[in-house]
């Protein structure tokens, strides 16, 4: 049975931004990388796929079951998803917002129950933040509010995680973290993972499979060497682009700048220091 | 045969007795009032009243008055229950009344459902003009078993007021502003009693707005309405001094500025409706017609006082 | 270990806090049944609660049973109902300065009120149901316009929440002033007085009917409690989570506009209760709307019956309007959560 299963499903914003005739399948357990340049509609895709949104055209069905059929509890109890930006708007502790991710379960009615707490724990431990459990939202950094919502979002105990741009304002260390949380090092039986990046690299270095989208449509889908080719993503990006391999993973990245256009041939060189620097912002973590 | 009626007459002296222990009068609004017999416990709500429950002669029965009310100065010795927009539940209910008197306009409306909450008997009085105040002094005389002595206090009342209209009849009735507040300037129009007490004063009211009885006037208006004389309520806290209006560059076109026709006026007998209205009727009618008041007059009623 | 509600440093646990909170509420009332403009001796005061008369037309018994035990009732009641209100508020709009006054809606309130006294609807013998329909209308008028006004891209940021409270709210009280002022009869004289808000002595009617609004309310904020825990993560996330937030959003609106137009139309226009009652009750259990919900109650009742106490007691013999007070203690508050940047919402 198929994870996830989208058929040609269409949605328009009234801006006209959206997604149009998208279809594509993700097998249990599979973490799919889902890039693309700005408004392309990633994120709307995740929005599709939690049912914040309803497809004019199409359908969606995750474990088999068409998601329109679905009550919100129930999807729910299959999909969680990590937004990009979190705020709480009111001074809850870590504890009671993880806590909040065991609703769909039943949680809401009573306080919850010893499973909930016991969930609530392994998912605290899993994600590093234990030793935060009783300090407040507001008190922490960018960084460990992203780990909570990560744990809160584990804590539904979801077949599918969604996530959109998990590491995209973290520092070195909690981005590693996330990373490790989300590759299964930690052995928490991840199960499928959607992922939303802006950074080429990191997508393309550790998923199995990569979605390319543009201009709301599907302009590639499969490993990501067959998705990451200049042919590919020149057309997407709409600007020039070099791809190689990564020397030990043997994973396509992207090097040099993606704004520079027709720069001459006596500029710098992609191996310079210089060009490093100056080079692709989302380049830190493919190393 | 005589047998029959007695009875009959029995049961007629019975319930002849029994209507003796209390009785039912409709207030002025109309509310059918429970009034026990034998003396009672008054609480008076408004100045107005202590006066004429005082003129009635059943002074003895009040045992509870307003803040306001200071005459006759004995009245100022009373057991004090509030303000007249805002009368202390509480202290009235401890002087124990069984009668409260109280106005339609001066004091809370929302007043007669809290004393009926509580079972106390609340008689409303509400003078139209001053034919009204006549009747509201018949009507609280049947309400307090004094109506001889209503009676005899109408009578004074008419004899006074009769020797006024005598003074002015017949000579030419001035404009007249009647002002009781000066910011903003708000005047006594034909809705209130005062209007009645112009007229009868011999004058001519130039307000003629009848949605209010104190309605607001604008100079414009007033420069329009060309007042011959301006009559200025002083009382408690008044703010109105005709010196103010005098020296008051915009009001020089005003006839009664030219011809230095500003008098003040002792607003507690003008705007109070109890038996000291005919005094304060001859305040007025002193100020538009000085003329009209000899010194037969003058003499006349310093033997009165 | 099933059922067990953790507690934290900071806060107290749940069923401990809101047995103080019942506790200061009770205390509360028998202040305020012993203090009022006659002195009667606490033992007398007693007796009169018992009913028992030291005299036959005792005078204390009537003063403590028909005037102050109503009027602390009254003003338990209708405390309750401004804090729930502005808990409900605070909690769909995801912004702790939310609040029926702040939010235009008392006056909206209070302008539905006017158009019943206009029609002849209201007075000491008026039926309190029809006066609170009134009263509930406008406050829901005022609030469906403050939030259609307020909204940026399905979002309500607290600038324009607020800005949009500020202009509904001078609206409504505007068309107040118009109507009093080109109908000034005896009719509308107190109004004025009304608008500031006053606990004078209630029919067992209109506590009744009141009573029910309050338990109404109060029932619909415990149903949702736990969605407007989650509503606080974002609309999206609360979507996302299981909670249909459009509705959890409706119900909790109407009963909020519900529970404010009943406790204007007994009480006139009272502010900052559903301010600073909420904001107390966040500080003492946390922001868990499960808990909240009753102490916003107790505290709220509880709160307003010492303001009317002071309010009572500060002038003597003047009683000032009891919104006074409660403003003299919100409005510093308000400034402090202004400029706090804790526990409000980023934009």
């Amino acid at each position: 049975m198929r994870s996830v299963e989208v058929q040609g499903v269409t949605f328009r914003y009234r801006t006209g931004q959206g997604v149009e005739d998208v279809t594509f399948r993700v097998s249990p357990g599979e973490l799919l990388g889902v890039v693309g340049p700005n408004s392309a509609g990633k994120s709307t895709l995740l929005r599709l796929l939690s049912k914040v949104v309803t497809p004019e055209r199409g359908r969606i069905l995750i474990e088999g079951r068409e998601i329109a059929a679905l009550s919100r509890l129930a999807l729910a109890r299959r999909v969680a998803v990590v937004p990009q930006e979190f705020h709480v708007a009111f001074p809850f502790r870590v504890v009671e917002v993880v806590m909040m991710g065991r609703y769909p379960h039943g949680a809401g009615g009573g306080w919850g129950s010893a499973r909930d707490h016991a969930v609530a724990r392994a998912v605290m431990e899993a994600t590093g933040i234990l030793d935060l459990a009783t300090r407040r939202m507001d008190e922490l950094s960018g960084g460990e509010r992203q780990l909570v919502s990560i744990a809160r979002a584990l804590a539904q105990e979801p077949a599918i995680l969604l996530l959109d741009e998990p590491t995209a304002h973290l520092d070195l260390r909690h981005a590693r973290r996330v990373l490790e949380i989300l590759l299964d090092r930690h052995g928490s039986r991840m199960g499928t993972r959607i992922l939303v990046s802006h950074d080429l690299n990191l997508a393309a270095e550790h998923c199995d499979r990569l979605l390319l989208l543009a201009r709301g449509r599907i302009a590639a889908l499969g490993r990501p060497e067959e998705v990451m080719t200049t042919a590919h993503l020149e057309a997407a990006y709409g600007c020039p682009v070099e791809v190689e391999r990564h020397p030990v993973s043997g994973r396509p990245r992207v090097q040099g700048s993606l704004t520079r256009h027709g720069a001459p041939p006596n500029t710098v060189s992609q191996h310079s220091p210089d060009a490093r620097e100056a080079g692709s912002p989302n380049g830190q973590l493919g190393n | 045969m005589v047998w029959r009626w007695i009875p009959g007459l029995g049961l007629c002296l019975c319930l002849g007795v029994a209507s003796a222990r209390a009785a039912t009068i409709p207030d002025m609004l109309g509310r059918p009032v429970t009034i026990p017999d034998g003396s009672l416990r008054l609480v008076s709500l408004s100045p107005s009243l202590t006066e004429i429950v005082y003129s009635l002669g059943r002074e003895d029965w009040l045992v509870g008055v307003t803040d306001f009310c200071d005459y006759p100065p004995a009245a100022r010795a009373k057991p004090r229950v509030g303000g007249t927009m805002t009368p202390d539940l509480e202290r009235m209910l401890q002087v124990r009344p069984s009668l409260v008197l109280a106005t339609a306009e001066g004091n809370p409306r929302d007043l007669v459902g809290h004393l009926t909450r509580v079972g106390v008997p609340v008689f409303a009085v509400k003078p139209e003009g001053y034919a009204g105040i006549l009747d509201s002094i018949r009507v609280l005389g049947r309400a307090l078993q004094a109506q001889a002595a209503a009676a005899a206090l109408v009578r004074a009342m008419d004899a006074q007021e009769a020797r006024i209209r005598r003074a002015v009849a017949g000579r030419p009735r001035p404009r007249v502003l009647y002002l009781v507040w000066s910011d903003p300037w708000i005047a006594a129009g034909p809705a209130s009693f005062i209007h009645d007490l112009l007229r009868i004063a011999g004058g001519e009211n130039v307000v003629q707005a009848r949605s209010v009885p104190y309605p607001r006037v604008s100079l414009e208006e007033v420069i329009a309405r060309a007042p011959e004389v301006v009559l200025v309520a002083s009382h408690l806290d008044t703010m109105v001094r005709p010196s103010t209006i005098v020296r008051d560059g915009l009001w020089q076109g005003v006839p009664a500025v030219r011809s230095n026709r500003v008098v003040p006026v002792p607003g507690d007998t003008i705007h109070r409706f109890g038996p000291r209205v005919v005094e304060g009727l001859e305040h007025l009618a002193r100020a538009i017609h000085p003329g009209a008041f000899g010194l037969a007059e003058a003499v006349g009623q310093a033997a009165m006082r | 270990m099933k059922g067990r509600s953790p507690s934290f440093g900071g806060h107290l646990r749940r069923p401990v806090a809101l047995l103080w909170m019942a506790a200061a509420l009770l205390v509360g009332v028998l202040l305020s049944v012993m203090v009022g403009s006659v002195d009667i001796d606490p033992r007398e005061v007693a007796r009169a609660l018992l009913g028992i008369r030291a005299v036959p037309d005792d005078p204390a018994v009537t003063i403590v049973r028909q005037i102050r035990l109503p009027r602390a009732i009254l003003a338990g009641m209708v405390g309750a109902c401004l804090a729930l209100a502005g808990l409900g508020f605070q909690a769909i709009s995801r912004n702790p300065l939310a609040d029926p006054a702040v939010l235009g809606v008392s006056s909206g309130a209070s302008f539905g009120v006017l158009i019943a006294m206009l029609l002849g609807l209201t007075g000491p013998f008026a039926n309190p149901v029809v006066v609170t329909l009134f009263a509930f209308a406008g406050a829901l008028l005022a609030a469906v316009s403050v939030y259609a006004i307020a909204q940026v891209d399905g979002r309500l940021p607290a600038t324009t929440l607020l800005l949009s409270g500020v202009i509904i709210g001078l609206f409504f009280t505007s068309c107040v002033m118009l109507f009093t002022t080109l109908l000034a009869s005896a009719e509308l004289q107190g109004v004025v007085l009304w608008l500031m808000g006053s606990l004078g002595p209630t029919g067992g009617r209109t506590l009744a009917v009141l009573g029910l609004v309050l338990a109404i309310g109060f029932g619909v904020l415990s149903r949702q409690a736990a969605r407007l825990n989650l509503l606080a993560l974002g609309e999206e996330q609360a979507l996302q989570l299981g909670v249909e937030a459009e509705r959890v959003k409706r119900v909790v609106f109407v009963a909020a506009s519900l529970i404010t137009g009943a406790a204007i139309s007994v009480a006139g226009s009272i502010g900052f209760v559903g301010l600073i009652v909420p904001h107390a009750a966040r500080l003492l259990l946390g922001p868990d709307h499960r808990g909240l919900v009753p102490a916003a109650g107790l505290l709220g009742g509880a709160f307003l019956i010492l303001a009317d106490l002071v309010a009572r007691t500060v002038a003597a013999p003047t009683e000032l309007p009891v919104g006074v007070i409660t403003s003299f203690c919100g409005a510093p508050l308000f400034i402090y959560l202004l400029r706090s940047r804790r526990g409000g919402e980023a934009s």
